[in-house]
């Protein structure tokens, strides 16, 4: 399972991008890893991703929901899924996408949310069930 | 306005001593009559010749009219203070008849040998106490005459001489003309001198008075105003943000001043702007100036450099930018000092009046004191926001690297970088366990930052039965995992609450966990919501756990504390959960009651406010 699914994970966190990577390689992913929005734009242009791993606050709290909208707006990504992770969920859900939201009327870009440390059994099957749908 | 005020206190002064003096008068006068009646009955014993019926008479007298004085005295206590002239007549009716009754003795006891002669005096002395100059003088008067008459009528046999004799020698001279003259002459030089001392010393005592009336109203005064700056410093110290601080505190400071107007401007950071931050009194237009420039601003830099700043005519100086404005303002007279806080200026507070040389020195005392404790109290709250800031920086700054440790610790725990072996699993496990408590101290610790934030989430109606609701299927499964049998008894039609959902989940689940923690096994847990019918809803959770030391109980709410037994049945705790159990019911104006009995179990009881009915 796994073979040929392309994943990018884009975190500053090294540690925790190379955590996901060994899990998700256990499973016989091909993943890549960017540390900031602009090298996951790199990695993305160079080959598009079957699924994005992003972090939510990388060099600016919103850094990694910038990069979703992005994405988001772009035909050729827009069909891409966006796995969020991030540290503070509450305070996501409470300031919710209001502050996120720069385009009013736009749709939430993100596919999955998950609150940081993730299990690793929980990553793999969120993974499964985003590549699979 | 304060010499007319002035004046009317005076009065009331006085008058009060008289309407006292008038009921005094009538004691003393029972003590004249029963001295009367002894002193009648001690000549007779000592064998003194007189015809004791007239005096006797005279004294039943007294007697009978001082009887009548009382009720009058008595109709006279609902007249209003303010009143003195029924008082004053009263006073009148006392002397004069009180004189009567004198004379009458004294004309019954020898005339002006009488040993009575010397009463006289005392009258005259009260007189000029109580009653005007004029009235004394007038007594003083009347008493000389009356006497003159008195011992005219005596020589020319007007009227009979009493002469009385003790049994042994002559006591009394009969008096003869001229020979009588030069002691009636001593008489009324001793009368008119007794009205002249009297009289002037009330003079002085009146000014004295005066005095002393004017010092304490200026101790009201400053009493009054102490007391609003001690009500203004508590008032201002509950703001929990600058902006709503500067806005009671220009509020206060405009009232207790009693001035038109007053501000607040802050420095930049950069110090070199000064801009309003808050106003009390001053119109939209003249705010609109905005932002002043310290270095085009002599007015301004002088403030800041520390030198309080008074002037009395806005007219006569030329060192605003813009007198046009302040004229139109209506401002004539402004005081300004510098807010300071140990070396730090702040900004500029400023008092602005309509009135021209509106503020004294005192005011200046006074506002300088108002201006220290602004800015103590503007610091205070600097402060507070900045070590909450930090606590909530400090607690963001922790997580990534926990998370990230968390995660590389998984991956090794789940054997993604192959087998440990049984040592190092156990190892590892231990890792994973005491991150997960840290990672909770931060979850904790980032709670209680928020709820401190200057701008914490607002408050809305929140249904707590169906929060706990929620909340029943995880510790449910949780306490049955456990062996412990968890029972929920929540009230049906419950009011609501102003809080927030979060808050109350934290609240319930502090709770309810802790409970799950802290019984052995076997044991028994009951949660409860109830309406306790006085605008409160009750929550409670009972358990028969490990139980709470009567020593650890006043600590039991203050950070990081855990109890030793508390410590020995559970390794995962963090010492704050009841932190913010007890911070959220202070928020929400509620209360947190505990009994324990070690060993049999504990109960927290939480008494939350209803929100009003809606309409």
């Amino acid at each position: 399972m796994g073979a040929d699914r392309n994943i990018l994970i884009i975190d500053d966190d090294r540690d925790l991008v190379n955590s996901v990577r060994i899990i998700l390689e256990s499973r016989n992913y091909r993943v890549r890893t960017a540390h900031n929005s602009e090298e996951g734009l790199k990695r993305i242009e160079e080959e598009a991703p079957d699924l994005i791993i992003l972090d939510v606050m990388m060099a600016t709290d919103t850094e990694g929901f910038d990069l979703a909208y992005k994405l988001n707006r772009n035909p050729q990504t827009k069909d891409i899924p966006i796995l969020m992770a991030t540290a503070f969920p509450q305070k996501m859900a409470q300031e919710g996408p209001e502050s996120f939201q720069h385009i009013l009327g736009e749709t939430w870009p993100v596919s999955l949310f998950l609150e940081k440390p993730i299990d690793p059994e929980e990553l793999l099957s969120a993974v499964e069930d985003l590549l699979s749908g | 306005m304060d010499v007319g005020h002035e004046i009317i206190r005076e009065q009331l002064f006085f008058r009060r001593e008289l309407r006292e003096r008038v009921h005094w008068f009538i004691k003393l006068r029972w003590g004249a009559a029963c001295a009367g009646l002894l002193g009648l009955l001690a000549a007779r014993l000592g064998g003194l010749t007189l015809s004791y019926g007239p005096p006797l008479a005279v004294v039943l007298f007294v007697a009978a009219y001082n009887a009548a004085f009382l009720m009058v005295g008595r109709r006279l206590e609902s007249v209003r203070p303010a009143t003195a002239r029924p008082f004053e007549v009263f006073a009148h009716t006392q002397i004069s008849l009180d004189l009567l009754s004198l004379f009458l003795l004294i004309h019954l006891t020898g005339g002006l040998a009488s040993p009575l002669l010397v009463f006289v005096m005392f009258h005259v002395v009260l007189a000029g106490i109580l009653l005007s100059p004029l009235s004394c003088y007038t007594y003083a008067i009347l008493v000389i005459l009356a006497l003159g008459a008195l011992i005219g009528l005596h020589l020319t046999g007007g009227v009979p001489s009493w002469d009385p004799r003790f049994s042994g020698p002559l006591f009394f001279f009969r008096p003869r003309f001229p020979e009588i003259v030069l002691p009636y002459l001593f008489f009324a030089a001793g009368v008119l001198i007794a009205a002249y001392l009297t009289t002037s010393i009330k003079v002085t005592l009146r000014f004295k008075g005066r005095d002393l009336m004017r010092v304490s109203r200026e101790l009201e005064v400053s009493n009054a105003k102490l007391t609003s700056l001690y009500q203004m410093i508590r008032e201002i110290g509950t703001h929990a943000t600058p902006g709503r601080l500067m806005n009671s505190a220009v509020r206060n400071t405009a009232l207790i001043m009693g001035v038109k107007a007053c501000s607040i401007k802050l420095l930049d950071d950069d110090e070199k702007t000064l801009r309003f931050a808050s106003t009390y009194g001053l119109s939209q237009d003249y705010l609109s100036k905005g932002a002043v420039r310290i270095d085009q601003s002599a007015i301004n830099r002088r403030i800041l450099e520390g030198s309080l700043y008074a002037i009395g005519h806005i007219d006569e100086k030329s060192y605003f930018q813009y007198p046009e404005d302040i004229r139109k303002e209506g401002i004539a007279s402004m005081l300004c000092l510098p807010l300071r806080a140990e070396d730090k200026t702040l900004g500029v507070l400023c008092v602005y009046s309509g009135e021209p040389q509106f503020f004294t020195e005192a005011d200046a005392e006074f506002f300088s004191l108002m201006t220290g404790l602004v800015a103590l109290a503007m610091e205070r709250l600097n402060r507070e926001v900045a070590k909450t800031w930090f606590l909530n920086k400090a607690a963001h700054q922790l997580r990534s690297p926990v998370n990230a440790v968390v995660s590389m610790i998984q991956v090794l725990n789940r054997g993604y970088l192959g087998e440990m072996t049984g040592e190092q699993r156990e190892t590892v496990d231990r890792c994973e366990k005491r991150l997960s408590i840290m990672r909770q101290v931060i979850d904790d610790l980032l709670k209680l930052a928020e709820q401190r934030e200057v701008a914490p989430p607002p408050f809305y109606p929140v249904d707590l039965a169906e929060i706990l609701d929620g909340l029943a299927g995880l510790y449910r499964s949780r306490a049955e995992g456990k062996g412990l049998a968890l029972h929920f008894d929540i009230g049906a039609n419950l009011p609501r609450v102003l809080a927030t959902e979060r808050l109350m989940d934290d609240l319930f689940a502090n709770l309810i966990s802790n409970a799950i923690k802290y019984t052995p096994r076997g044991g028994r847990i009951d949660v409860s919501l109830a309406d306790d019918g006085d605008g409160r809803l009750r929550f409670e959770v009972s358990d028969t756990g490990i139980g709470i030391p009567e020593k650890d109980l006043p600590r039991l709410f203050s950070e990081f504390f855990r109890t030793e037994e508390a410590k020995a049945m559970e390794e995962a705790g963090t010492g704050l959960g009841l932190v913010i159990v007890r911070q959220t019911l202070d928020r929400l104006g509620g209360e947190v009651q505990v009994d324990s009995r070690p060993g049999q179990g504990s109960r927290f009881t939480c008494l939350i406010p209803a929100a009003p009915a809606p309409g």
